[in-house]
């Protein structure tokens, strides 16, 4: 059933004369067929069209609202009407997607998308991402869209959306659906501690949880979690790039306490023991007092004593369990409430050098058979923002720049991607737009999108709570998705739990 | 209130005869200590034995020193071990209790598909004690999720003791990262003292509001990095709250290394002899690693023979060597970076699993180690072929499920 006819324009602004009682959307999907050819296109804006000149529709107005008249001049349904500005979004010909280059015909009609024109779409990959149903305006389609999620991942996502849109609800989502898969694992800092549903429905109620779900918390870890532990000798000198600001010579104080004590350097540091180097009292005090503020320790008739998470006994596996667990495509999650953004920023450095690092000691072979590791970072800016970077590269810019080679790649949240700089905005090759309503921060999305959608800002503006649009260098088009409902989700994954035998135990 | 707390014994453990010896010596002081010092009761996190039907002589030895103990009325109470366990899930320890010589404290019913266990009170000191067994492969994890936690968590004026058998995440030291594990929140809180097992290394920690969390290490070391490692056996005795380690070292252990990387044959037995030098290696045990790639020749041009001579002549108790990172250069290629036999299982094992698509990668892996485990049983004194190859047969029968 035709919803429109196109009349005129050119290309990427085509007009169409909406029929009467369609009512065409923005964001809708609108498709055209031509011979053996079908054109997608999208609505990305309405306006009025009327066959009076503006002097008669006032004089029309006029009359309406000053009179009571129900003067008509011309039969309704033909003298005003809505005009819809189309871009053309792929050319579909034998199933296959192909840039689009062509105008259709003048006064072709375009129809509301059906799924099966949607066939194209149907990835071939085993490494399924599992973004959110296909949107059409608000209409959902049941056709769940999927990427490559091997190349999606290791080239790093970008969610970008104001406060309330759904950045969180999609996340969940993201990491539910991650967790069945094996050619992947997630790393999660989680500073609001809402993705495990510690008291509410979350990744806990998952059916493979207890096999490939690990979550950390540093607080009264529900029974089957770990505790948030590490130990001090899992420290490096360049874990605390980025953590807060160093001098010159604060920094090369603490690679003269690493090359003198090696794994008990920080030990030293608070102890203040003897250095081989010359430095001036204030640079090791301040270094000293740093140390001491980041990592919680204090000293106790001149014994460490450890505060925090940061322990000189525990913890001694913990980097390296987790760097297991993630090499074997398990999804962690880390409770990062309770720390500053410093302590958050440091833990996260950690566990990211050491991964970036264990693949790119790897052959390509190895590389190859390993999960590709993704790091979720909420509140991007905090370590990608120009601010932060001001401070000297982190491992996270490192990551934003070449991670891919290493399969390791950033899955980084925001609602203001326009304090991250450029370049950086330009490596997250897909980006997941939810409502934005300031413009500077559509505009940073925009330019750096994978897709043209230079003519998207007000279909962007008016996205509604989990409405979004994917732009991707692994998608044929910016596609707009909507994401499900979390808890509908896990309420149709419940599963019967199996009932567990105690062999061995002597049971009366 | 004095108690010993011991895990890990494996006796019977060692091929080497000498070193089993020492391994049954080790068990023998400790219990003999136990009955002089007078405890209460002994507590046994364990692998009391080295596998599920041990041999009749360490059996034997076992029983005289329990009995010792029940003599004196001292209670023992124990929990099994992941070596505890035949695959058909027989233990010795069912015949030990039935016997009178130790409590099993792993039992329990079962609520609603939750576990709940009972605690056993020592008559004497009154204090509660509950447990939960070891398996292979970290399987109890399993039990302690569904384990009805509020129950055993529910405050008491008595002191309390939970046992287990398990290694703990958090707790774990380097070395052991490969380790099965599981979080310490899966351990029921209020507890006084946690007598873990499992874990060869000697702990005692305190962490996220569980207090005393205690591994006592094994009786002997049971292999050849343990050996190096621990040099010595140890033990937990509590007296009045108070924690003490104590360690048993029948012979003194010296650890040599030789690094034999970019040297000749020659050059390597000449360092490998000076490193006797001027060493007192009456009754000791001696360890020798050798390592690296040799520039010529290969591994078998080293004279170890001499090298084991020297050190016999010298008065050592045993010596022994690991050559497992020791290569030539013309078999530089086969590289292992594994330390221990079981770590090479381990690994080829893992390579390997799923590809017999009967049962699931992990499930695949388990089935795997346990079988060796079980095709590794030895005749028993006295037993018949066709009882061997019928306890064989059961094992692998009840590992596959047939």
């Amino acid at each position: 059933m035709a919803k429109g006819l196109i009349i005129s324009g050119e290309f990427g602004n085509i007009v169409v004369r909406e029929k009467t009682g369609k009512k065409l959307e923005l964001g809708e999907l609108l498709m055209a067929e031509t011979g053996d050819q079908k054109i997608l296109f999208q609505v990305f804006d309405l306006v009025y069209g009327s066959q009076l000149s503006q002097q008669n529709l006032e004089l029309v107005s006029g009359l309406r609202l000053e009179g009571d008249s129900d003067m008509e001049l011309m039969d309704g349904n033909l003298r005003n009407y809505i005009l819809a500005k189309i871009k053309s979004l792929v050319t579909i010909q034998n199933n296959k997607a192909i840039a689009p280059k062509t105008l259709p015909n003048f006064f072709s009609s375009v129809r509301a998308v059906v799924k099966e024109d949607f066939d194209f779409l149907l990835t071939k990959t085993n490494h399924r991402f599992f973004i959110g149903n296909l949107r059409s305006g608000t209409k959902v389609l049941d056709l769940p869209i999927f990427l490559d999620g091997e190349k999606v991942l290791s080239h790093h996502i970008l969610i970008s959306g104001t406060t309330g849109r759904g950045k969180s609800v999609l996340m969940s989502n993201l990491l539910w659906h991650m967790i069945s898969e094996t050619y992947c694992s997630l790393l999660v800092l989680d500073p609001h501690d809402e993705y495990y549903g510690r008291n509410k429905i979350g990744l806990k109620d998952h059916p493979e949880a207890k096999e490939k779900l690990v979550y950390y918390t540093p607080r009264n870890p529900p029974a089957g979690c770990k505790t948030l532990k590490i130990n001090l000798e899992s420290l490096y000198p360049n874990h605390f790039n980025g953590v807060v600001y160093w001098s010159d010579a604060q920094k090369q104080a603490l690679a003269a306490y690493y090359r003198k004590y090696q794994q008990k350097w920080i030990e030293a540091i608070v102890l203040e023991k003897p250095l081989d180097v010359k430095f001036i009292e204030a640079t090791t005090d301040v270094v000293r007092r740093k140390i001491m503020q980041i990592l919680h320790l204090n000293v106790e008739s001149e014994t460490l004593i450890c505060k925090g998470i940061f322990d000189k006994e525990a913890g001694q596996t913990t980097v390296k369990d987790i760097m297991g667990e993630l090499g074997s495509g398990k999804t962690v999650v880390i409770d990062t409430s309770e720390f500053d953004g410093a302590v958050e920023i440091l833990i996260g450095g950690i566990l990211a050098t050491n991964a970036l690092n264990s693949h790119k000691n790897c052959s390509s072979d190895e590389l190859r058979q390993k999960p590709v590791i993704s790091i979720v970072l909420e509140e991007a800016p905090r370590v990608l923002g120009k601010e932060a970077l001001e401070r000297g590269p982190n491992v996270f810019s490192t990551i934003a720049r070449e991670g891919r080679k290493f399969k390791i790649g950033l899955t980084a949240i925001t609602q203001l991607p326009s304090l991250i700089p450029r370049d950086i905005l330009a490596n997250m090759n897909t980006k997941i737009i939810l409502g934005v309503e300031l413009k500077p921060e559509r505009q940073a999305l925009i330019e750096s999108a994978a897709q043209d959608l230079s003519s998207d800002e007000r279909n962007i503006a008016s996205l509604d709570i989990g409405e979004a649009i994917v732009s991707s260098n692994f998608a044929k088009f910016a596609i707009p998705v909507k994401i499900p409902f979390f808890n509908d989700i896990v309420e149709a994954a419940k599963q019967i739990s199996v009932k567990q035998n105690f062999e061995g135990v002597k049971l009366r | 209130m004095k108690f010993a707390h011991i895990a890990d014994c494996h006796v019977g453990g060692w091929r080497e005869p000498k070193l089993r010896e020492v391994n049954k010596k080790s068990f023998i002081s400790v219990i003999d200590y136990c009955l002089k010092i007078g405890v209460d009761f002994l507590l046994l996190s364990g692998d009391l034995f080295n596998t599920a039907m041990p041999p009749m002589d360490s059996l034997r030895i076992v029983v005289e020193q329990l009995k010792k103990l029940a003599d004196q009325n001292i209670p023992v109470y124990a929990i099994p071990g992941s070596h505890d366990f035949s695959p058909a899930g027989k233990t010795i320890l069912d015949v030990l209790e039935s016997a009178g010589l130790m409590q099993n404290v792993c039992t329990g019913q079962e609520v609603e598909g939750k576990l709940r266990l009972d605690f056993v009170i020592d008559p004497k000191t009154k204090i509660k004690i509950t447990g939960l067994l070891g398996k292979k492969g970290g399987l109890e994890k399993n039990y302690f999720y569904n384990l009805d936690k509020k129950h055993l968590e529910e405050p008491s004026t008595r002191y309390k003791i939970f046992m287990f058998h398990s290694a703990i995440s958090e707790l774990k030291p380097k070395g052991l990262e490969k380790m099965d594990a599981m979080p310490v929140s899966l351990l029921p809180k209020n507890f006084n003292y946690y007598a873990g097992g499992h874990v060869h290394v000697i702990d005692n920690s305190s962490i996220s509001g569980y207090e005393n969390i205690v591994y006592p290490g094994p009786i002997y070391p049971n292999s050849f990095s343990e050996l190096e490692k621990l040099k010595k056996g140890g033990f937990v005795i509590v007296d009045n709250g108070h924690i003490q380690h104590l360690k048993i070292e029948p012979h003194p252990v010296i650890s040599l290394d030789i690094d034999c990387e970019n040297k000749t044959p020659e050059e390597a037995n000449s360092e490998l002899i000076d490193l006797l030098n001027d060493i007192d290696l009456k009754e000791t045990i001696v360890t020798l690693r050798a390592k690296g790639c040799l520039r010529t020749g290969n591994p078998t041009d080293i004279k170890f023979k001499e090298f084991f001579k020297k050190a016999y002549a010298q008065g050592a108790y045993f010596v022994m060597k690991n050559t497992n990172k020791l290569v030539s250069k013309e078999f530089e290629e086969i590289k292992t970076n594994k330390n221990s036999v079981e770590e090479i299982e381990d690994t080829a094992i893992g390579e390997h699993a799923g590809q017999l698509g009967v049962f699931e990668a992990e499930r695949e892996k388990e089935i795997a180690k346990e079988m060796i485990r079980v095709m590794s049983y030895e005749k028993e004194d006295g037993e018949k072929t066709a009882d061997f190859e019928c306890r064989v047969r059961t094992d692998v029968d009840a590992l596959l499920e047939l």
